[in-house]
């Protein structure tokens, strides 16, 4: 007897075991690269969500304590100003957090495999290292947003830059987290990058002051940091105030499109991560 | 070769030949110098190895967080309790730089130890509860003190600093790191995993250092904001260090020393207890 003549294959009710047609896009594969990024990043929200909101709040109320001290007015002018680059900081961190953390921890635990054998292409992966990390990136920046109204009476003066901002923001950070994460051995190397590199970027970008009061040397050399017009361009959204917008969305707008390009092609030449 | 003769197998013989040395347990006196010194040597290698993340990154970040509220504040606040704003925030930040990092080096080495299984390592040598608590509590006082000195050095670079009291900003200096030390070994003991001590940071350390008149005088706080900072330890710490660099303190500097060294005490007897059970520790 012939075990499995090719015909029993084609018995009605037997799946066809004919390879999986993809379109253009494999949605599946990518929506599956997509779910795994946003559980890992918002599964634990104790303390992945919670953690940031309770450290920017922190910082809201060291702010205002300080103002009200020192200055004996209420200090909801500069906590307005503060409190959008704290809520776009939280979430360009998560994002930055998301990507890299997933990609070396993966690394490490060997089952970067699993994404490299699976039928996506390097493109639906950059697509999914874009969206995956935003989306947590955004889900931080919405909880941290609501809970600093406590403090300063934001007012959303342009929406469109509001949705610009935070999603090329969290993307761009979720880019340079993927790079990082293909790229890092270990976790020193990621934590060096946040600490030594994103940080002081952020923090020294007008996230707290605002840039018109540094010496004109230090606001040139602001002019060459994206971070800095990701900050700026989301609090034009809640303020009005800020430099160029034009400018500002070009510039990110620019670095996002260099940094998935970047992504891409690591992806494609399988940089550090096929043998 | 006249003891081989002798039945029963091994013969004590050999022992009193004057050129072979005894094999009797080493005698300690009261304490274990050797072993203690062993665990410190460990403690304070662990994170000298790793000196960028332990030592560097918490000094960038201080003088970003001084960047950062001078820039803010500066132009619009002349003068705190008597001084520029600069030289009254210089003590708090690293005073918060030191206690985070005591806090961080014992929790993260018992945390390590425990989830790695190399725990048994500090519990089956002859180091008795005392060695051990002392011994680990030690390491952490050392890392805070390198990264308040760290600190210090780097400010000094951009601020005139001054002293005026040295000795009393170092004894704060040693009770708040051995304080943070000593609270972070109740955490590492306490915490089952990395997110419990995640959480213990983030929503415990953090705050008691951030609320804690680091960045503000309390003088002029509402009673309420005034209460919290006033039962908070790490007040005491911030007001008596920055009383030894400007001269100048919120609150009473006697009830400060005695309330940090009620604690200090508390605090080891508690980590002693813990260690002489094995809470958590043995099964």
């Amino acid at each position: 007897m012939k075990a499995f003549p090719p015909s029993t294959a084609r018995q009605a009710g037997a799946p066809s075991l004919q390879p999986r047609r993809f379109g253009a896009v494999n949605w599946i594969g990518l929506g599956a690269l997509i779910g795994r990024q946003i559980r890992g990043g918002l599964a634990d929200y104790h303390y992945q969500v919670l953690g940031p909101v309770v450290s920017c709040l922190l910082d809201l109320t060291i702010f205002q304590l300080a103002i009200s001290t020192m200055r004996g007015d209420a200090g909801g002018g500069l906590l307005a100003f503060i409190a959008p680059g704290l809520i776009i900081y939280a979430a360009c961190e998560k994002a930055y957090e998301a990507s890299a953390a997933t990609l070396i921890l993966d690394k490490h635990e060997r089952v970067i495999f699993d994404q490299l054998m699976a039928p996506v292409t390097a493109f639906e992966r950059s697509l999914a290292y874009c969206i995956g990390p935003a989306v947590c990136g955004l889900a931080v920046g919405v909880a941290v947003a609501v809970m600093s109204l406590i403090f300063a009476p934001l007012r959303l003066h342009d929406p469109l830059a509001l949705v610009f901002f935070a999603l090329a923001g969290t993307v761009m950070h979720g880019l340079i987290g993927t790079l990082v994460g293909v790229w890092a051995q270990k976790w020193d190397q990621y934590a060096a990058i946040l600490t030594f590199m994103l940080l002081p970027l952020s923090f020294l970008s007008g996230v707290f002051y605002r840039i018109a009061d540094l010496p004109e040397l230090a606001q040139d050399v602001i002019r060459f940091n994206p971070i800095f017009y990701v900050i700026d361009g989301f609090r034009h959204a809640f303020t009005g105030e800020g430099t160029d917008i034009g400018l500002a969305v070009l510039v990110v707008a620019a670095v996002d499109l260099v940094l998935f390009l970047w992504v891409y092609l690591w992806f494609r030449t399988g940089y550090r991560l096929k043998p | 070769m006249q003891n081989s003769t002798q039945p029963g197998g091994l013969s004590p013989a050999p022992f009193t030949n004057p050129t072979v040395p005894r094999l009797a347990p080493r005698a300690y006196g009261g304490f274990n110098w050797i072993g203690f010194g062993t665990l410190y040597a460990k403690e304070v290698r662990r994170f000298i190895a790793v000196g960028t993340q332990t030592i560097l990154a918490p000094m960038v970040t201080t003088l970003l967080f001084l960047a950062v509220f001078v820039l803010a504040l500066g132009h619009s606040v002349d003068q705190v309790g008597g001084q520029p704003y600069v030289l009254f925030l210089v003590p708090g930040l690293i005073m918060m730089a030191m206690t985070q990092n005591a806090f961080a080096n014992t929790s993260s080495s018992l945390m390590i130890a425990k989830v790695q299984g190399n725990i048994v390592d500090l519990l089956m040598p002859p180091l008795s509860p005392l060695e051990q608590t002392v011994g680990v509590a030690a390491g952490g006082l050392t890392r805070g003190l390198a990264v308040g000195l760290a600190t210090g050095l780097a400010m000094w670079i951009f601020v005139p600093i001054t002293i005026a009291h040295p000795l009393f900003a170092l004894f704060h200096a040693v009770m708040a790191s051995l304080m943070l030390a000593l609270i972070g070994m109740v955490a590492g003991i306490w915490a089952d995993k990395f997110d419990h001590m995640a959480a213990v940071t983030n929503f415990v350390i953090t705050p008691l250092s951030f609320l804690s008149g680091t960045f503000y005088s309390t003088e002029r706080l509402s009673p309420a904001w005034k209460a919290v900072a006033h039962v908070n330890p790490f007040f005491y710490m911030i007001d008596g260090f920055r009383y030894g660099f400007i001269g100048h303190a919120d609150s009473s500097l006697s009830a400060g020393i005695v309330i940090l060294c009620i604690c200090n005490i508390a605090l080891l007897v508690l980590v002693h207890r813990c260690f002489a059970r094995g809470y958590k520790l043995k099964a």
